[in-house]
């Protein structure tokens, strides 16, 4: 940020002003002015007076000083590193609220190894280059381990950070594929990557007991991997991928696509990409006298999408990374965050929860601070009983296995399928 | 299914989307005919026209119910509002630029295109809406193909709009007067025929058409946006030049006929559907290369 020109030399007169305790508040005196002023027009009682403040000024930094020192031995000091700007400040918001949440209960209950958390909070602004900034800040504010990354991007430069101060890094959100060769061997994943989604789509498929199946997706990288990775693991395992088509984003009508899909008859469609596209083909499909079984992935999974489907959006089944309202301890959870921030938890607030609760776990396993001894207890993970699922991490620090739960809308919401 | 029943229900498919094409396109042709402006807002009027039918029917449906009860005052009171739209905009954006150089008020037409769809942005900040009506999915099963009485009152609202354009023009004196303009508007003035209220009327009507598509293509699809407008602005404008713009006939003909190639266009197998937009432009192309007046345009005769 480069503050506009006026606005520091305003700064840079008012400090001026200051220092020689001339208060002209009129207008903006131009620097060299008041520099001036400051040579001719000091007295002794001014000089005096100024004194008294730089000794007072020292005296409070050196108490301020001492307090830091006195406390950073018995605190735990948790970095946050979630954008709190920009577009994605509500997602980030979301996630700092819970992370705080689960540091007050731990620390509510003693703490780990008789020390309280602390945390400090970085904005990562969802973009690299504030993000690399905001790491450089949490790794001088000398914190023990970082909970966070929301935004893959934003999150994926900051990992050699986080390693070259050999701080371990929990990441409850970000979930690109690029982590599996990037991760230095500090940052731990327990949201699963995009593609453990294909595991659960192609659980369900088989569940189902459906053989021939048509895949759609938008011709984003997103859901275009998602619809490739599935229809590969499909076939592998002797099934038949009957369609696969591409629909272009923003189009309304797609009656020529629900006909090629009626006439290779397949037994479920399976749509790859977002709600708002979605809704239209799950509707269109049905319209069309489709009677076969219809799923979506994860960027289908909202509330907008049986607003706009409608009655067509019944049985629907839908993936979903593991939200609050569909985990076992879920609505607890849901209840003592509506209590402390009067506001509903975002989609990965449970997963920042867990987080850091995971973090609290390793320390104590650890049973110290230290940083490398805190990264190994993370990577010994074994079972540990998260809200959103167990968490045991592969040698690449990835969740061993999806965490991805299955929904189907019944009476126009999404409950968790049988 | 049989290749019969895909011809079957490619026809429906196609029928349904070329009525809305036709009536987008009738905007575009009446407004050349009349002014030679090509109104590339016309596609946003279609997106105005689907909002308003969505504020409309949300209040009626409390009512009237959501279905054909509420449907229909929603559509005809959206098609008279979307219309003063249209007046409104003739007024302030292209009645002054008449005598201006075709350029300008062209570049005016894409200003005001600009000016509605972000105004809609803004207003419902990019959120898809969900349309308020709760028709049904029964209609008729032959076999495989399956026709929902939804779409058969589609194609048959469309077609009576364009019956009762074609006898407005053909037998009312407004619409002699229409035509009148559309060959020589000096000579109309000269003539003693309001002019300027012509032209507006032809807006009135143009932009009318495009919110009855527009709120049926709300109702059918279920979902609007503030973009909805900009591909059915270029596919109907498309329509219009492949039926010869400035002809209405032509315009019900090209929309129609759009309508059933990107149907059709899109079941060969080897093409997917992805490849609709560019059959659709690709004509276009074709046509514009080859006859660029259009099957029923009338060949322009320089004016010195």
């Amino acid at each position: 940020m480069v503050r506009p020109i006026a606005l520091r030399d305003r700064t840079l007169y008012r400090t001026a002003v200051i220092r020689h305790g001339n208060a002209k508040t009129d207008g903006l005196t131009p620097l060299f002015q008041a520099e001036e002023k400051f040579v001719l027009g000091e007295t002794t009682t001014q000089r005096r007076k100024n004194m008294k403040r730089i000794g007072l000024l020292l005296t409070m930094t050196a108490l301020a000083a001492l307090l830091a020192a006195g406390t950073a031995a018995a605190e735990i000091k948790v970095g946050i590193m979630v954008p709190t700007t920009g577009s994605e400040a509500t997602y980030g918001k979301d996630m700092e609220n819970a992370i705080k949440m689960a540091v007050d209960e731990i620390n509510a209950k003693g703490g780990v190894l008789g020390q309280k958390f602390t945390t400090f909070t970085g904005d990562d602004g969802c973009d690299p280059q504030m993000a690399t900034a905001a790491a450089s800040k949490i790794v001088s504010a000398s914190v023990d381990a970082v909970v966070g990354g929301y935004c893959s991007g934003a999150t994926l430069p900051t990992l050699k950070i986080y390693s070259d101060a050999a701080v371990p890094i929990v990441i409850p959100a970000a979930n690109s594929t690029k982590f599996i060769d990037l991760n230095p061997g500090n940052a731990f994943l327990i949201n699963s990557i995009g593609t453990y989604q294909v595991e659960t789509a192609v659980g369900l498929f088989k569940k189902l007991g459906v053989k021939k199946i048509a895949i759609v997706h938008q011709g984003d990288g997103y859901s275009e991997d998602l619809a490739s990775l599935t229809q590969k693991e499909w076939t592998k395992l002797g099934n038949e991928v009957v369609a696969f088509e591409v629909v272009n984003k923003g189009e309304q009508d797609h009656s020529a696509l629900v006909t090629r899909i009626k006439s290779k008859a397949p037994e479920l469609v399976f749509w790859t990409a977002y709600y708002a596209d979605g809704a239209l083909i799950i509707k269109q499909l049905r319209q069309g006298g489709f009677t076969g079984k219809i799923a979506v992935g994860d960027g289908s999974t909202d509330a907008k999408l049986m607003e706009i489907a409608g009655k067509a959006a019944e049985g629907v089944y839908a993936l979903a990374n593991p939200l609050p309202e569909f985990l076992g301890e879920g609505q607890k959870f849901i209840d003592a965050y509506k209590a402390k921030f009067k506001t509903s938890p975002g989609p990965y607030s449970a997963l920042s929860y867990d987080g850091m609760y995971l973090l609290a776990d390793a320390i104590k396993r650890a049973g110290s601070t230290d940083k490398k001894k805190v990264t190994a207890a993370l990577k010994a993970t074994q079972d540990f009983k998260g809200l959103s699922g167990p968490v045991t991490f592969t040698d690449k620090n990835l969740l061993s296995r999806s965490n991805f739960v299955v929904l189907v809308v019944k009476d126009g919401k999404f409950i968790l399928a049988k | 299914m049989t290749i019969l029943d895909i011809i079957i229900q490619q026809i429906t498919n196609g029928l349904i989307l070329g009525s809305f094409y036709s009536l987008v396109a009738l905007g575009y042709s009446m407004v050349y005919g009349i002014i030679k402006l090509l109104n590339f807002a016309h596609g946003d009027i279609y997106m105005v026209g689907a909002f308003v039918g969505f504020i409309l029917l949300s209040f009626f449906s409390t009512f009237l119910g959501d279905g054909w009860l509420g449907i229909l005052p929603s559509m005809i009171l959206a098609m008279t509002a979307v219309g003063f739209l249209g007046v409104i905009i003739q007024r302030i954006a292209y009645r002054p630029l008449l005598s201006a150089p075709r350029l300008s008020i062209l570049i005016t037409a894409v200003g005001v295109s600009l000016v509605l769809f972000n105004s809609v942005m803004f207003v419902t900040i990019g959120e898809y809406k969900a349309f308020p009506s709760g028709l049904g999915y029964e209609g008729i099963t032959m076999g495989h193909v399956h026709i929902t009485y939804t779409q058969m009152v589609m194609v048959g609202a469309t077609a009576v709009l364009m019956i009762a354009l074609h006898l407005f023009i053909a037998k009312t004196i407004y619409g002699k007067a229409m035509r009148a303009i559309s060959i020589d508007m000096d000579a109309c003035r000269l003539m003693g025929i309001d002019v300027n209220k012509i032209i507006a009327l032809t807006f009135f009507v143009g932009s009318a058409l495009a919110a009855a598509a527009g709120v049926m293509a709300g109702v059918y699809y279920g979902s609007i946006h503030f973009f909805m407008g900009f591909v059915i602005g270029l596919k109907a404008f498309t329509a219009a030049v492949i039926g010869g713009i400035g002809s209405i006939p032509g315009a019900m003909l090209g929309g129609l006929l759009l309508g059933l190639l990107e149907s059709f266009g899109t079941q060969l197998p080897w093409i997917g559907t992805e490849w609709k937009d560019v059959f659709a432009f690709g004509l276009l192309i074709l046509l514009l290369v080859f006859k660029p007046t259009g099957i029923l345009g009338r060949t322009e005769i320089e004016r010195m």
